[in-house]
Protein backbone atom coordinates (compact mmCIF):
# COMPACT_ATOMS: atom_id res chain seq x y z
CA UNK A 1 0.00 0.00 0.00
CA UNK A 2 1.10 3.55 -0.87
CA UNK A 3 -0.30 6.73 0.32
CA UNK A 4 -1.92 8.53 -1.82
CA UNK A 5 -0.15 11.20 -3.51
CA UNK A 6 -2.47 14.46 -3.37
CA UNK A 7 -3.08 13.29 0.18
CA UNK A 8 0.89 13.32 0.79
CA UNK A 9 1.32 16.61 -1.16
CA UNK A 10 -1.74 18.15 1.21
CA UNK A 11 -0.03 17.01 4.04
CA UNK A 12 3.28 18.50 3.39
CA UNK A 13 1.98 21.59 1.88
CA UNK A 14 0.14 22.31 5.37
CA UNK A 15 3.14 21.44 7.61
CA UNK A 16 5.23 23.58 5.59
CA UNK A 17 2.55 26.42 5.57
CA UNK A 18 2.85 26.45 9.35
CA UNK A 19 6.73 26.56 9.53
CA UNK A 20 6.68 29.41 7.29
CA UNK A 21 3.69 31.32 9.32
CA UNK A 22 5.83 30.18 12.52
CA UNK A 23 8.66 31.82 10.96
CA UNK A 24 7.42 34.91 9.83
CA UNK A 25 5.88 35.99 12.79
CA UNK A 26 9.00 35.60 14.68
CA UNK A 27 10.85 36.88 11.71
CA UNK A 28 8.43 40.14 11.36
CA UNK A 29 9.56 42.54 14.97
CA UNK A 30 12.89 42.01 13.62
CA UNK A 31 12.38 42.73 10.35
CA UNK A 32 10.63 46.05 10.65
CA UNK A 33 13.29 48.96 10.86
CA UNK A 34 10.60 51.59 11.61
CA UNK A 35 9.07 50.39 15.00
CA UNK A 36 7.94 53.55 17.19
CA UNK A 37 11.34 53.74 18.80
CA UNK A 38 13.41 53.62 15.93
CA UNK A 39 11.46 56.79 14.70
CA UNK A 40 12.12 58.52 17.73
CA UNK A 41 15.44 57.49 18.34
CA UNK A 42 16.11 58.93 14.98
CA UNK A 43 15.27 62.53 15.46
CA UNK A 44 17.81 63.44 18.97
CA UNK A 45 20.69 62.56 20.85
CA UNK A 46 20.41 60.22 24.08
CA UNK A 47 19.80 61.84 28.13
CA UNK A 48 17.72 64.71 26.52
CA UNK A 49 14.05 65.56 26.76
CA UNK A 50 12.83 66.24 23.30
CA UNK A 51 9.40 68.08 22.32
CA UNK A 52 7.78 66.15 19.51
CA UNK A 53 5.88 68.71 17.69
CA UNK A 54 2.39 68.30 17.27
CA UNK A 55 0.73 66.11 15.06
CA UNK A 56 -0.27 67.73 11.56
CA UNK A 57 -0.83 65.93 8.29
CA UNK A 58 2.53 65.18 6.44
CA UNK A 59 4.28 65.79 9.86
CA UNK A 60 3.67 62.64 12.05
CA UNK A 61 6.62 60.79 13.59
CA UNK A 62 4.98 57.86 14.22
CA UNK A 63 1.22 57.01 12.79
CA UNK A 64 -1.84 57.36 14.63
CA UNK A 65 -0.17 59.76 16.31
CA UNK A 66 -2.95 62.10 18.53
CA UNK A 67 -3.24 65.65 17.40
CA UNK A 68 -4.90 66.62 20.62
CA UNK A 69 -2.23 64.77 22.47
CA UNK A 70 1.33 66.73 22.82
CA UNK A 71 4.16 64.60 23.55
CA UNK A 72 8.16 64.42 24.71
CA UNK A 73 10.33 61.78 24.99
CA UNK A 74 13.69 60.96 26.55
CA UNK A 75 15.59 58.48 25.17
CA UNK A 76 17.65 57.25 28.41
CA UNK A 77 21.17 55.43 28.03
CA UNK A 78 22.28 53.64 31.19
CA UNK A 79 25.49 52.80 30.35
CA UNK A 80 27.27 55.41 32.48
CA UNK A 81 24.52 55.08 35.32
CA UNK A 82 21.10 55.91 35.94
CA UNK A 83 19.15 58.54 34.19
CA UNK A 84 16.97 61.00 35.99
CA UNK A 85 13.52 62.49 34.67
CA UNK A 86 12.02 65.47 36.32
CA UNK A 87 8.46 67.00 35.56
CA UNK A 88 5.82 68.72 37.19
CA UNK A 89 2.71 67.34 37.09
CA UNK A 90 0.82 70.04 36.29
CA UNK A 91 -2.46 67.81 35.16
CA UNK A 92 -3.98 64.20 36.22
CA UNK A 93 -3.81 63.02 32.83
CA UNK A 94 -0.19 63.43 31.90
CA UNK A 95 1.49 59.98 31.46
CA UNK A 96 4.84 58.69 31.90
CA UNK A 97 5.28 55.57 29.85
CA UNK A 98 8.94 53.70 29.62
CA UNK A 99 9.55 51.43 26.75
CA UNK A 100 12.29 49.13 25.45
CA UNK A 101 13.47 49.38 21.96
CA UNK A 102 11.11 46.15 20.95
CA UNK A 103 8.13 49.06 22.02
CA UNK A 104 7.24 47.00 25.35
CA UNK A 105 5.73 49.49 27.57
CA UNK A 106 7.27 48.34 30.69
CA UNK A 107 6.36 50.75 33.45
CA UNK A 108 3.98 53.72 33.31
CA UNK A 109 2.72 56.48 35.65
CA UNK A 110 -0.36 58.12 35.60
CA UNK A 111 -0.27 62.12 36.96
CA UNK A 112 -3.83 61.31 38.39
CA UNK A 113 -2.27 58.50 40.50
CA UNK A 114 1.18 60.74 41.49
CA UNK A 115 -0.97 62.87 43.97
CA UNK A 116 1.83 65.08 44.36
CA UNK A 117 3.09 68.13 42.52
CA UNK A 118 6.37 67.10 41.22
CA UNK A 119 8.00 63.82 40.24
CA UNK A 120 11.41 62.69 39.65
CA UNK A 121 11.77 59.31 38.30
CA UNK A 122 15.17 57.24 38.25
CA UNK A 123 15.84 55.22 35.70
CA UNK A 124 18.17 52.46 36.68
CA UNK A 125 19.49 48.84 35.48
CA UNK A 126 19.30 45.98 36.85
CA UNK A 127 22.49 46.11 38.19
CA UNK A 128 22.64 49.37 39.44
CA UNK A 129 21.47 49.90 42.90
CA UNK A 130 19.75 52.91 44.54
CA UNK A 131 22.68 53.54 46.42
CA UNK A 132 24.85 53.88 43.71
CA UNK A 133 22.62 55.87 42.26
CA UNK A 134 22.56 58.20 45.20
CA UNK A 135 18.98 58.66 45.72
CA UNK A 136 18.97 58.69 49.59
CA UNK A 137 18.74 62.45 49.87
CA UNK A 138 15.96 61.89 52.78
CA UNK A 139 14.54 65.30 51.98
CA UNK A 140 13.32 64.49 48.12
CA UNK A 141 12.89 60.76 48.91
CA UNK A 142 8.87 61.26 49.14
CA UNK A 143 9.17 62.60 45.00
CA UNK A 144 11.58 60.07 44.05
CA UNK A 145 10.27 56.77 42.28
CA UNK A 146 13.16 54.17 41.80
CA UNK A 147 12.37 52.58 38.17
CA UNK A 148 14.78 49.33 37.46
CA UNK A 149 14.58 49.03 33.26
CA UNK A 150 15.24 45.52 31.86
CA UNK A 151 17.21 47.60 29.28
CA UNK A 152 20.33 49.18 28.73
CA UNK A 153 18.04 51.96 26.70
CA UNK A 154 15.10 52.85 26.18
CA UNK A 155 12.61 55.24 25.79
CA UNK A 156 10.77 57.17 28.34
CA UNK A 157 7.52 58.49 26.31
CA UNK A 158 5.55 61.26 27.50
CA UNK A 159 2.32 62.20 26.69
CA UNK A 160 -0.36 65.44 27.72
CA UNK A 161 -4.06 64.67 26.39
CA UNK A 162 -5.69 68.04 25.81
CA UNK A 163 -7.91 68.95 28.85
CA UNK A 164 -9.92 71.29 26.34
CA UNK A 165 -9.60 73.06 23.10
CA UNK A 166 -7.26 76.04 23.85
CA UNK A 167 -5.00 74.38 26.22
CA UNK A 168 -2.72 73.15 23.53
CA UNK A 169 -0.22 76.38 24.98
CA UNK A 170 -0.07 74.98 28.73
CA UNK A 171 0.08 71.75 27.46
CA UNK A 172 3.25 72.20 26.32
CA UNK A 173 4.83 74.34 28.56
CA UNK A 174 4.49 71.52 30.84
CA UNK A 175 6.31 69.20 28.77
CA UNK A 176 8.56 72.00 28.24
CA UNK A 177 9.28 72.49 31.82
CA UNK A 178 10.24 68.87 32.17
CA UNK A 179 13.49 67.82 32.08
CA UNK A 180 16.08 64.33 31.33
CA UNK A 181 19.63 64.13 32.10
CA UNK A 182 22.42 61.60 33.41
CA UNK A 183 21.97 61.33 37.61
CA UNK A 184 24.89 62.81 39.27
CA UNK A 185 25.59 61.18 42.64
CA UNK A 186 25.02 63.65 45.46
CA UNK A 187 26.10 63.65 48.77
CA UNK B 1 9.56 15.81 -13.76
CA UNK B 2 5.46 15.66 -12.69
CA UNK B 3 6.53 15.39 -8.87
CA UNK B 4 9.04 18.27 -8.77
CA UNK B 5 6.44 19.98 -10.29
CA UNK B 6 4.31 19.00 -7.55
CA UNK B 7 6.84 19.66 -5.29
CA UNK B 8 6.75 23.26 -6.51
CA UNK B 9 3.19 23.91 -6.64
CA UNK B 10 3.03 22.64 -3.06
CA UNK B 11 5.81 24.87 -1.59
CA UNK B 12 4.51 27.94 -3.54
CA UNK B 13 0.91 26.95 -2.07
CA UNK B 14 2.38 26.86 1.16
CA UNK B 15 4.51 30.12 0.98
CA UNK B 16 1.16 31.97 0.24
CA UNK B 17 -1.18 29.97 3.17
CA UNK B 18 2.10 30.62 5.26
CA UNK B 19 2.75 34.34 4.70
CA UNK B 20 -0.85 35.02 3.59
CA UNK B 21 -2.23 34.01 7.42
CA UNK B 22 0.61 35.39 9.01
CA UNK B 23 0.46 39.03 7.77
CA UNK B 24 -3.64 38.88 8.31
CA UNK B 25 -3.07 37.67 12.05
CA UNK B 26 -0.48 40.51 12.87
CA UNK B 27 -2.53 43.19 10.73
CA UNK B 28 -6.09 42.16 11.34
CA UNK B 29 -5.67 39.95 14.60
CA UNK B 30 -7.66 37.22 15.37
CA UNK B 31 -9.79 36.19 18.11
CA UNK B 32 -6.72 35.05 20.10
CA UNK B 33 -5.17 38.23 20.24
CA UNK B 34 -8.06 41.02 19.74
CA UNK B 35 -11.56 42.14 20.41
CA UNK B 36 -13.37 42.76 18.07
CA UNK B 37 -16.97 44.44 18.74
CA UNK B 38 -19.06 45.90 15.28
CA UNK B 39 -16.62 47.37 13.47
CA UNK B 40 -14.15 47.96 15.98
CA UNK B 41 -11.62 45.75 16.87
CA UNK B 42 -8.87 46.38 19.53
CA UNK B 43 -5.65 44.77 21.02
CA UNK B 44 -5.55 43.45 24.44
CA UNK B 45 -1.92 43.10 25.16
CA UNK B 46 -0.64 45.54 22.77
CA UNK B 47 2.52 47.32 24.26
CA UNK B 48 2.31 44.35 26.91
CA UNK B 49 5.98 42.88 27.63
CA UNK B 50 4.13 39.80 28.11
CA UNK B 51 2.48 39.61 24.51
CA UNK B 52 2.33 37.23 22.38
CA UNK B 53 4.50 37.01 19.38
CA UNK B 54 1.48 38.60 16.79
CA UNK B 55 0.97 41.54 19.12
CA UNK B 56 4.67 42.06 19.42
CA UNK B 57 5.14 41.74 15.36
CA UNK B 58 1.79 44.02 15.34
CA UNK B 59 3.21 47.00 17.60
CA UNK B 60 6.65 46.46 15.75
CA UNK B 61 4.35 46.80 12.37
CA UNK B 62 2.46 49.26 13.39
CA UNK B 63 5.10 52.05 13.99
CA UNK B 64 3.40 53.14 17.36
CA UNK B 65 3.96 53.09 20.66
CA UNK B 66 1.03 52.02 22.75
CA UNK B 67 0.49 52.35 26.39
CA UNK B 68 -0.56 49.03 27.86
CA UNK B 69 -4.22 47.72 28.42
CA UNK B 70 -4.27 48.67 32.14
CA UNK B 71 -3.56 52.30 30.90
CA UNK B 72 -5.16 52.64 27.85
CA UNK B 73 -7.26 51.09 25.38
CA UNK B 74 -7.52 51.41 21.77
CA UNK B 75 -9.91 50.64 18.96
CA UNK B 76 -10.03 50.77 15.32
CA UNK B 77 -12.21 51.09 12.61
CA UNK B 78 -11.90 50.59 8.98
CA UNK B 79 -15.65 49.76 8.05
CA UNK B 80 -19.01 51.27 8.83
CA UNK B 81 -21.30 49.34 11.36
CA UNK B 82 -22.43 47.31 7.99
CA UNK B 83 -18.59 45.99 7.39
CA UNK B 84 -18.56 48.71 4.45
CA UNK B 85 -14.78 50.04 3.67
CA UNK B 86 -15.14 53.56 5.28
CA UNK B 87 -14.00 56.01 2.29
CA UNK B 88 -13.87 59.52 1.81
CA UNK B 89 -16.39 59.29 -0.66
CA UNK B 90 -19.17 58.84 1.63
CA UNK B 91 -20.52 60.92 4.74
CA UNK B 92 -21.38 58.95 7.92
CA UNK B 93 -22.96 59.41 11.33
CA UNK B 94 -21.20 58.56 13.87
CA UNK B 95 -22.98 57.93 17.25
CA UNK B 96 -21.62 57.35 20.80
CA UNK B 97 -22.63 56.76 23.88
CA UNK B 98 -20.74 57.78 27.32
CA UNK B 99 -17.90 56.04 27.58
CA UNK B 100 -16.29 55.55 31.50
CA UNK B 101 -12.78 57.01 31.13
CA UNK B 102 -10.54 59.88 32.20
CA UNK B 103 -9.94 60.78 29.21
CA UNK B 104 -11.02 59.73 25.31
CA UNK B 105 -10.73 61.06 21.68
CA UNK B 106 -12.03 59.71 18.35
CA UNK B 107 -9.80 60.64 15.42
CA UNK B 108 -10.18 60.01 11.83
CA UNK B 109 -6.70 58.61 9.78
CA UNK B 110 -5.81 57.58 6.12
CA UNK B 111 -5.15 54.20 5.32
CA UNK B 112 -1.54 54.35 6.95
CA UNK B 113 -2.65 56.13 10.09
CA UNK B 114 -1.55 60.07 8.48
CA UNK B 115 -3.92 63.13 9.49
CA UNK B 116 -5.66 64.37 6.54
CA UNK B 117 -5.76 68.10 5.98
CA UNK B 118 -8.35 70.46 5.83
CA UNK B 119 -9.10 73.82 6.60
CA UNK B 120 -10.53 73.52 9.62
CA UNK B 121 -7.20 71.74 11.35
CA UNK B 122 -10.07 69.68 12.84
CA UNK B 123 -8.59 66.22 13.23
CA UNK B 124 -10.24 64.07 15.84
CA UNK B 125 -12.88 64.94 18.74
CA UNK B 126 -11.95 64.20 22.15
CA UNK B 127 -14.09 63.69 25.65
CA UNK B 128 -13.27 67.71 26.81
CA UNK B 129 -14.37 69.15 23.44
CA UNK B 130 -17.30 67.04 21.92
CA UNK B 131 -20.60 68.60 21.54
CA UNK B 132 -22.66 66.08 23.64
CA UNK B 133 -26.54 65.76 24.19
CA UNK B 134 -27.92 65.81 27.77
CA UNK B 135 -28.21 62.04 28.30
CA UNK B 136 -23.74 62.53 27.42
CA UNK B 137 -24.37 60.88 23.85
CA UNK B 138 -22.89 62.29 20.81
CA UNK B 139 -22.74 62.63 16.83
CA UNK B 140 -20.49 63.09 14.93
CA UNK B 141 -20.47 64.10 11.16
CA UNK B 142 -17.78 62.41 8.71
CA UNK B 143 -17.99 63.80 5.97
CA UNK B 144 -15.84 66.03 3.52
CA UNK B 145 -18.03 68.97 3.57
CA UNK B 146 -18.98 70.69 6.74
CA UNK B 147 -21.56 69.75 8.66
CA UNK B 148 -23.07 71.01 12.34
CA UNK B 149 -22.53 69.69 15.39
CA UNK B 150 -18.78 67.36 15.94
CA UNK B 151 -17.99 67.86 11.93
CA UNK B 152 -15.02 65.38 11.58
CA UNK B 153 -13.56 66.92 8.59
CA UNK B 154 -12.84 63.76 5.95
CA UNK B 155 -10.41 65.60 3.28
CA UNK B 156 -10.17 65.73 -0.09
CA UNK B 157 -8.83 62.91 -1.80
CA UNK B 158 -10.72 59.65 -2.68
CA UNK B 159 -9.29 57.41 -0.24
CA UNK B 160 -10.30 54.76 2.37
CA UNK B 161 -10.68 56.00 6.26
CA UNK B 162 -9.59 54.59 9.79
CA UNK B 163 -11.15 55.37 12.46
CA UNK B 164 -9.33 55.38 15.61
CA UNK B 165 -10.75 55.58 19.63
CA UNK B 166 -8.06 55.93 22.56
CA UNK B 167 -9.38 55.69 25.78
CA UNK B 168 -6.94 56.38 28.54
CA UNK B 169 -7.77 55.42 31.82
CA UNK B 170 -10.70 53.54 31.43
CA UNK B 171 -12.21 53.46 35.08
CA UNK B 172 -13.84 49.77 34.62
CA UNK B 173 -11.62 47.11 34.70
CA UNK B 174 -11.24 42.95 34.67
CA UNK B 175 -9.76 41.24 37.68
CA UNK B 176 -6.39 41.86 36.71
CA UNK B 177 -6.69 45.96 35.80
CA UNK B 178 -6.91 45.48 32.04
CA UNK B 179 -9.61 48.23 31.08
CA UNK B 180 -12.42 47.83 29.68
CA UNK B 181 -15.22 49.72 27.50
CA UNK B 182 -18.28 47.89 26.90
CA UNK B 183 -19.03 46.63 23.48
CA UNK B 184 -22.60 49.10 23.76
CA UNK B 185 -20.22 52.19 24.38
CA UNK B 186 -17.95 51.77 21.07
CA UNK B 187 -19.58 54.15 18.49
CA UNK B 188 -22.18 53.01 15.76
CA UNK B 189 -20.71 54.02 12.56
CA UNK B 190 -23.54 54.81 10.16
CA UNK B 191 -23.19 55.73 6.16
CA UNK B 192 -25.90 58.08 5.16
CA UNK B 193 -24.81 59.23 1.30
CA UNK B 194 -21.89 58.22 -1.20
CA UNK B 195 -20.93 61.07 -4.23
Amino acid sequence: MRVRLPGLYIALGLVLAGLIHIVAVLALPLLAPKNGYARLASIGPVNTMIEIPPAAPGQQIMPMMAPDIRYAFCRFDLANGPVRLNATVADELLLIALYTPEGENFYSVAGADMRRSEIDLIIAAADQTVEEAGVDAPESSDNVIVVNAPVGEGIALLRLPLAGPSTAIYAERALRATSCSPHTKSG
Amino acid sequence: MRSLAYFVGTFLVALILGIGSAWYMIERGSPLTTTKVGPWSGWVSEGNPNADHYTKAHVARSGRLPLTSTFARYFIARTDSAGAALSSDCEYLIVGAPINARWWSLAVYDAYGGLIANPSSRYSFNSEEMLRHADGTFRVNLSRHARPENWLPSGTDDQHLVLFLRVYGPRETDASGIGLVAGDRLPKIERKSCE
